[in-house]
Order: structure tokens, then C-alpha cells, then sequence
């Protein structure tokens, strides 16, 4: 039964992400369609059929995302809490996930080939995807300012969908477009809506700040404010991009500039992916103005981030707690095991012994010697034509051998437990897994860099990886039984993640921008100095 | 595979990949902001009244209470309907002195769902 909770509270999270990015391509495509393709000639009458396509697949996905999402939701109301299946069907988030189903359906059956020009009956459905987000937006559940927060969040998201999810679909129409010139056209009018949406997005995104932040000490000193900080700075990013995309369509010829466009794009778009996943997170999360207690001061994380030297001797094996589910279920007896408040499947949290957070740190510190080796290798590599120093993905081997020592110290080959454990603990088998995925990395980025791969896609998997890892670490679980704890560990994983995701992006824009643009020598430098500090700030990573 | 479509395909990927790897993430929502009994309280008995307050509107048809007493069996509280969106109520009766466990499991209303646990002890009145 506890498992069963897990699960369907990890996928009900996911669920949710996934509806968040669909709801952005829905109502970005029908916008950019209505909005951007809204001249009825033969170049723009041309590209609909590729825009309504993807309309097409984003709402089926959108629509399949909600229905996954109810059901996850309602099973886990029902076991946790035997209701039944008649009590659960009149709850908000069902209802508000049926106006989504409904709604996604409508835009799938209207967004058909057809002969008139107006696409102005995609609105309403549109506009009622973003409400059913919003009714399960932390604004509907309010005791104050309910109706001015409710409107604010429909903007954001609104905004959000227009701008970012509108992204994909310029890509595809610059590249179907008959002429270079209608291509820019097109930018140039993107351009205009995406400023709109910044502008609106941007405001809108101040007030909630306001609403549910509340104050500069709550901003960096709970979860939620951290994580408002890390969207602003995503979104920093994200205006930067965009910045350059305005002053390529405004200058030059129009046949140069194309090509560092849609790369441009390209790289909003994974940047904003990640936005919209950290957006989702928040949704998780209790406003920082709601968490008046056991917020983290400035001298705590001064005195948690103050610079140490690395610990370089690891405690013994014999330390650790021998079974970690035994010593689970010792601190649920003794009591010490924090209970006050937690979602169903979590089973509360067990502090860490001494001996785990040292054994956590030693194992940070190696891996950060290993990355800033990379790092610093990497920039050799790119600033001289030293041709050894091009070897440098092959330190990832280093880093895996380590991490399938050092993961899992209760599992062979260091710990009492054998082999065969890996395969039945889905914790460690992640594990293995991971390392498996950076031996495959090092591996291929080794060819790449040795010139054994030709340009393809194939080439970009490393960024993609790399820009994943980052996402991921801005995901990560949260509880509410340690929250000082919790805070302190986000607040060392942030810069990592925003480090990591600037690292993949820009390797991503070296990778693919053209020769001539000179923001691919800025990209190519910009990577490598990533990875150098994500290396530096490993060192000082601390749990105590 | 043309090469545009390759790289769109590259984009579905990152997507997807993402997701998958967004497994680990899981979170409390609705905050406990006060509660009588208050966390570890000794209160009279045998009748305790019990009053959660929280930091969002709960849906009370469908959220929970449950005492287990100190023998661990578990009793269903009945939640009263007449309160206001922040709060719920129920009247705990006959308890006898001893260590007691408040289990409760909201659903806010926006659709997150959050338990948790207030240990307290009864006195003789």
C-alpha cells in the first residue's frame, strides 16, 4: 500500500509537469496561429497545416497528460483516505481536470484542415485550458486576495503559453517558410507578441511574488522564495536569448540570420522547458509566506556555505547505519523520526547520522576534483590545439567508477548486501543506472571531441544530458518535516543546476550555431567555465 | 530523417526526458499553522476537542481524522461541517489518560494532498 502511494505520488508530479509544458504548446500554437499567422495569404496559408498539426498532438497529449493526472490524484485520495469514487469525482481537481480533457478535445476536433482563414473559435477552449490550470493553481486555495491572485495566475500562465510555448512554432515556420524575407517577417512579428508577454508575464509574476514571497528574508530563506529566485534567474537567462533574437531580426540580411535564429530558439526553448518544470515544483511547494517558522537565516547559511577545506578522509563503513531501512523503521519507533506533516507515500524523514552527511560530503568533494578537472581540461582544450587535452571526456570514467563504489555503501561491492539487491531497490537501481549513462557519455563525447562522430543530432545528446541534469537537480524532493535542512540543501543545489543548464544550452549553441555568428566563441568559453565552477562549488558542498 | 525533423525530434526527446527524470520530486502543500491539542500537549480528558487551522482553504467532505489511542487502535473522527475554509473540527469523547496519535489528511483546494501527525497525551480531569 505505502508503495503503491509512492508511486502514484511520484507520477501524479509528473503529471502535472507534463500537463504545465502541453498546456503552453496548446495555447502557444493557437495564439502564434490566430496572433502571428493571422494574414490570410498564400505564404502563411501554407504553414498552418504544420501549425495545426502540432496543435493536434500537443492537445492529444495534453488531454491523455490530464486524464493520467485525475486518475493518479483520485487513486491516491481513495486509498490514503478510503473515499469513494463518487466523493472523489465532485473534489476541484477533478472537475477542473474534466474542463481540461474537455477543453483539449474541443481545440483536437476544431483544430482540423479546413477552408476558412479564421481560427478565432480556438480561443475560447484555449482560454479554458489556462482556467483549469489555474483552479489547481496555489490562487484557488487563498483565504485573501483570492479573486485579484486568480486573475494574476490566469495572466502569468497565459503569458507563459503565448511566449514560450508560441517558441516551438516560429521554429517550424521559419523552416517551412517560402522566403527568407517572410521568414523574418514572421520573427519580426513574434518579436512583437513575445515582448507583449514578457511585459505581462513579468508583471503579473512580480504581484505573485509579492502575494506569496512576501519579504527579502523569505526569498532566500525557505524553499518556495529560492525557488521564485532560481525561475527569475531562468528567466534572466531566457530575456538574454531573447535579446539577441531581437537584434538579429533587426539587423543584417535576412538569409544570414535565419540560422542563429532558430538555434536561438531553440535554446529558449529548452531553457524555457525548464522554467515551466521549476513552475511546477513551485506549485508543490507552500508559499514562503506561509512558513513564518524555521525559516533559515543569513548567518546559517553563511555559516553552512562558508568556505572549508575539502574532507578528504571518509568515515569507515562500519559507521554507516548497516541497514538504512532498519534504522527507518528504529527512528519511527523512538519517535525521532519527523511525522508532522508529509504527503501520502512518504513514509517521514529519518535525519542523517553524522557518519552519513561526512560520508556525503567526501563523496561531493571527489566528484567536484573530477568536474573540475573537466572543466579546466575542457578550456585547455578550447583555448590551445593541445590535442591530449581534447581527451578530457574520458574523467568521466573516473567519476563513474566512483559513484558505483560510493552510491550505495550498504550493496556490493562495498557493503553486506549482494548483487542481486541492485536489481530488487529501485533507488539503487537508479543509481547503477546513472553510471552506466555517464560511462555512455564519456564514451561518445570522447569521440566527438576526438572528431569520431560526424554533425548530426547525435552530437547533441552530451548537451541535452547535461541541460537534464541541471533540471533534475532543480526538482528534487522537498519535505516538510526538516525544513531547515531542506532549504540549506536547495540552496547548495541552485547554482549547480543553473550552472549546468547554462553549461548544456551553451554547448548546445556551439554545437549548432553557425561559424560566423561570433556567440558560438562565447558559447564555446561559456561551457567549460561552467563546468570549472560547478567543480569549485562541489568542494565547498556541505550537509553539516 | 530530414535534418529539421531530427532536430525537432531532439527537442521531444529533451522534453520527454525531462519528465522522466522528475520522478523524485514530491512535496508537502497545505501547511499545519496551529493545532489543538498542540504538538506533544498533555490535555483533560475524558472529551478533547480538536481544532486544525491551516494556511489554505481544505476541502472538509473529503479530508480525514483519525485518533489511535494508546493501545493503537484507530478511530475515525467526524469532521464538523460548519467551519470556516482554513479549519476543521471534531469532537474526541471518552478518552481515557494515555499517549494518543492525531492523524490527519487534508485535501486543499487545489487539489493537493497533505497528511501528518500530532502526538499528545490525555490527563485524568
Amino acid at each position: 500500500m505505502a508503495r503503491l502511494l509512492q508511486i502514484f505520488g511520484f507520477l501524479s508530479v509528473l503529471f502535472r509537469g507534463a500537463t504545465l509544458t502541453f498546456q503552453s504548446l496548446v495555447v502557444g500554437g493557437v495564439v502564434f496561429l490566430i496572433f502571428v499567422l493571422r494574414r490570410a495569404n498564400v505564404e502563411a496559408d501554407a504553414l498552418k497545416p504544420a501549425c495545426l498539426r502540432w496543435i493536434r498532438r500537443a492537445a492529444f497529449a495534453l488531454a491523455a497528460m490530464q486524464i493520467a493526472y485525475v486518475m493518479a490524484n483520485s487513486l491516491i485520495l481513495m486509498q490514503s483516505a478510503g473515499i469513494s469514487l463518487a466523493e472523489v469525482s465532485g473534489a476541484s481537481f477533478v472537475l477542473a481536470g474534466e474542463l481540461g480533457i474537455l477543453s483539449a478535445f474541443t481545440i483536437l476536433a476544431l483544430a482540423g484542415p479546413r477552408h476558412s482563414n479564421g481560427y478565432a473559435d480556438l480561443l475560447l477552449p484555449a482560454a479554458a485550458i489556462i482556467a483549469s490550470s489555474v483552479i489547481t493553481s496555489h490562487a484557488m486555495a487563498r483565504l485573501e486576495y483570492r479573486l485579484p491572485l486568480v486573475a494574476f495566475t490566469a495572466l502569468h500562465q497565459g503569458a507563459t503559453a503565448a511566449w514560450l510555448g508560441g517558441l516551438p512554432y516560429l521554429l517550424i515556420a521559419i523552416r517551412r517558410a517560402s522566403s527568407s524575407d517572410f521568414a523574418r517577417q514572421l520573427s519580426a512579428r513574434f518579436s512583437q507578441l513575445a515582448l507583449l508577454s514578457v511585459a505581462v508575464l513579468a508583471s503579473a509574476g512580480l504581484a505573485l511574488s509579492f502575494a506569496y514571497v512576501g519579504s527579502f528574508q523569505a526569498l532566500y530563506g525557505t524553499s518556495y522564495g529560492a525557488m521564485v529566485a532560481t525561475k527569475a534567474l531562468l528567466f534572466g537567462l531566457l530575456l538574454l536569448l531573447g535579446a539577441l533574437n531581437f537584434q538579429l531580426v533587426r539587423r543584417g540580411p535576412a538569409s544570414a540570420i535565419l540560422a542563429s535564429l532558430k538555434r536561438f530558439g531553440e535554446a529558449e526553448i529548452g531553457i524555457g522547458v525548464t522554467v515551466i518544470l521549476t513552475a511546477a515544483s513551485l506549485t508543490s511547494l507552500p508559499p514562503a509566506v506561509d512558513l513564518a517558522r524555521d525559516r533559515v537565516s543569513g548567518t546559517e547559511i553563511f555559516a553552512r556555505m562558508a568556505p572549508r577545506p575539502p574532507r578528504f578522509a571518509s568515515p569507515a563503513m562500519q559507521e554507516l547505519p548497516e541497514d538504512i531501512y532498519a534504522a527507518q523503521k528504529k527512528a519511527f519507533e523512538s519517535g525521532s523520526l519527523s511525522t508532522e506533516s508529509y504527503v501520502p507515500g512518504q513514509a517521514g524523514t529519518r535525519p542523517n547520522t553524522p557518519a552519513e552527511k561526512a560520508w556525503s560530503e567526501y563523496n561531493h568533494h571527489w566528484a567536484g576534483i573530477i568536474v573540475l578537472a573537466i572543466g579546466l581540461l575542457a578550456l585547455v582544450a578550447q583555448a590551445t590545439n593541445l590535442s591530449w587535452a581534447r581527451n578530457w571526456p574520458l574523467i568521466f570514467l573516473g567519476l563513474s567508477v566512483f559513484l558505483f563504489l560510493r552510491s550505495d555503501p550498504e550493496v556490493w561491492p562495498l557493503g553486506p548486501n549482494g548483487f542481486w539487491v541492485t536489481l530488487a531497490d529501485p533507488e539503487v537501481l537508479l543509481h547503477r543506472f546513472f553510471v552506466l549513462l555517464v560511462i555512455v557519455l564519456a564514451v561518445f563525447e570522447w569521440r566527438v571531441q576526438r572528431g569520431h562522430v560526424a554533425p548530426g543530432s547525435a552530437r547533441l545528446i552530451f548537451p541535452v544530458l547535461v541541460a537534464v541534469s541541471g533540471a533534475l537537480l532543480l526538482t528534487h524532493s522537498h519535505s516538510l518535516g526538516n525544513i531547515k535542512e531542506e532549504v540549506l540543501a536547495e540552496l547548495s543545489h541552485i547554482p549547480l543546476a543553473i550552472l549546468a543548464v547554462t553549461a548544456g544550452w551553451s554547448r548546445w549553441l556551439e554545437l549548432r550555431l553557425p561559424g560566423e555568428n561570433q556567440m558560438r566563441n562565447v558559447a564555446a568559453r561559456l561551457w567549460p567555465l561552467c563546468f570549472t565552477l560547478i567543480g569549485v562549488l562541489l568542494l565547498n558542498y556541505r550537509e553539516m | 530523417m530530414q535534418p529539421g525533423r531530427r532536430h525537432l525530434s531532439t527537442l521531444i526527446f529533451i522534453t520527454l526526458l525531462m519528465f522522466l527524470l522528475m520522478l523524485s520530486s514530491a512535496a508537502a502543500h497545505a501547511v499545519l499553522l496551529e493545532s489543538s491539542p498542540a504538538l506533544k500537549a498533555a490535555v483533560p480528558g475524558p472529551d478533547v476537542p480538536i481544532k486544525l487551522r491551516f494556511n489554505v482553504r481544505i476541502d472538509a467532505a473529503r479530508s480525514r481524522l483519525t485518533l489511535v489511542g494508546p493501545d493503537g487502535s484507530a478511530q475515525a473522527l467526524e469532521i464538523s461541517k460548519q467551519t470556516p475554509a482554513d479549519i476543521l473540527t471534531a469532537q474526541a469523547r471518552d478518552l481515557a489518560a494515555g499517549e494518543y496519535r492525531l492523524r490527519w489528511q487534508v485535501l486543499a483546494s487545489d487539489g493537493h494532498i497533505t497528511r501528518g501527525e500530532i502526538p499528545f497525551s490525555v490527563t485524568r480531569s
